[in-house]
């Protein structure tokens, strides 16, 4: 048997002296590796807010009872668990992520959290850039902490218009791009001072720091809902939420 | 009770429910895939390629995917024919 290989051209690090431009599998590694710490973080770093944030990304996405849902980029799975109790028995959540070590965690927290509903959801390891999912398919969709981290952003929108019934929206919660000096600053300080400070002590101060790039290298609100129209959205708002910090780009086909 | 017993059917790689088979399409040619139980994988005729299921989680990667030998598309269009025969 042969294996399929799709490797992503490595760019020259010389053109890039300020910021270290990662292909997907390097990407894919630094969650494999921050699995195991990756919810204690999350908690410790944003004082449990994340909570606050991902339930109104789960608002915004219109999910309802007996919904086929997705949740893109799921991770440790806390998207998924909040859309699959909108969904219901009746409804279908699929968590997909190209993490293997990030899966196993959500598979496990499904056993051990208690809740019936949660038998509603089926965990795929997949890309976000192609999609096996055929057209038209899904209710709603939600996104986590995950465009940021895609190496081509405009075809993780392209795909999710495509699996996307007529009517229903995407909700990607992210980092904010701040066009705001003030606030611009005073997350890279957060970055700098608290972000890799703690990271460091588990051992994870250069995944961390990979955090301030991509925040760089991400695109700001304006920009995001430029990109949804462009992928066919014919309508798309940016949301910045908990102080300017966070984002969340809801997007309607 | 019945929530671990489900558990550990999946755990056991026995392969993915029906309601996730026919949900799943190949992530490259968007066709629907075919399921194999041994080794647990799902087979996209289309490409020839097939994706692993590991712990019950199906592997849509498209590195995951490995082409299969014309040898494995023959073996399974002769079991194929001699059940349709047996019927």
């Amino acid at each position: 048997m042969h294996s399929l290989q799709f490797s992503v051209p490595l760019l020259p690090t010389s053109r890039f002296k300020r910021h270290s431009v990662r292909c997907a599998s390097d990407r894919q590694q630094l969650f494999n590796r921050i699995a195991p710490v990756y919810d204690n973080l999350n908690d410790l770093l944003s004082l449990g807010q994340h909570r606050i944030w991902k339930r109104m990304a789960v608002s915004w996405s219109g999910a309802k009872t007996g919904d086929s849902l997705l949740d893109l980029c799921c991770g440790s799975g806390d998207l998924t668990f909040l859309m699959s109790e909108k969904a219901g028995a009746d409804g279908k959540v699929i968590g997909l992520d190209f993490s293997k070590e990030q899966l196993s965690i959500a598979s496990s927290r499904q056993y051990l959290l208690s809740k019936a509903c949660y038998n509603n959801i089926e965990w795929v390891e997949g890309d976000a850039l192609d999609l096996p999912f055929s057209n038209g398919y899904f209710d709603a969709i939600t996104m986590g902490y995950g465009l940021r981290n895609v190496v081509d952003k405009r075809r993780a929108m392209q795909e999710m218009f495509r699996v996307l019934k007529p009517d229903s929206r995407v909700s990607i919660l992210d980092f904010n791009k701040s066009m705001q000096p003030f606030t611009a600053l005073f997350q890279e300080w957060m970055i700098d001072n608290v972000v890799v400070p703690t990271a460091t002590v588990y051992g994870l101060a250069k995944e961390y720091q990979y955090l301030k790039t991509s925040i760089d290298e991400f695109l700001t609100g304006k920009e995001l809902e430029k990109l949804a129209l462009d992928a066919g959205f014919s309508y798309a708002r940016h949301y910045e939420i908990g102080g300017g910090l966070m984002g969340n780009l809801v997007a309607a086909r | 009770m019945v929530r671990l017993s489900k558990w550990l059917l999946k755990e056991a790689g026995t392969g993915v429910n029906k309601t996730l088979s026919d949900i799943l399409v190949c992530p490259l040619s968007k066709q629907a895939l075919r399921v194999c139980e041994e080794p647990p994988s799902l087979i996209s005729d289309s490409i020839g390629v097939s994706f692993p299921i590991k712990d019950g989680i199906p592997c849509l990667v498209p590195t995951d995917g490995k082409i299969l030998d014309t040898d494995d598309t023959m073996k399974h269009d002769n079991a194929a024919d001699d059940s349709a025969n047996n019927k």
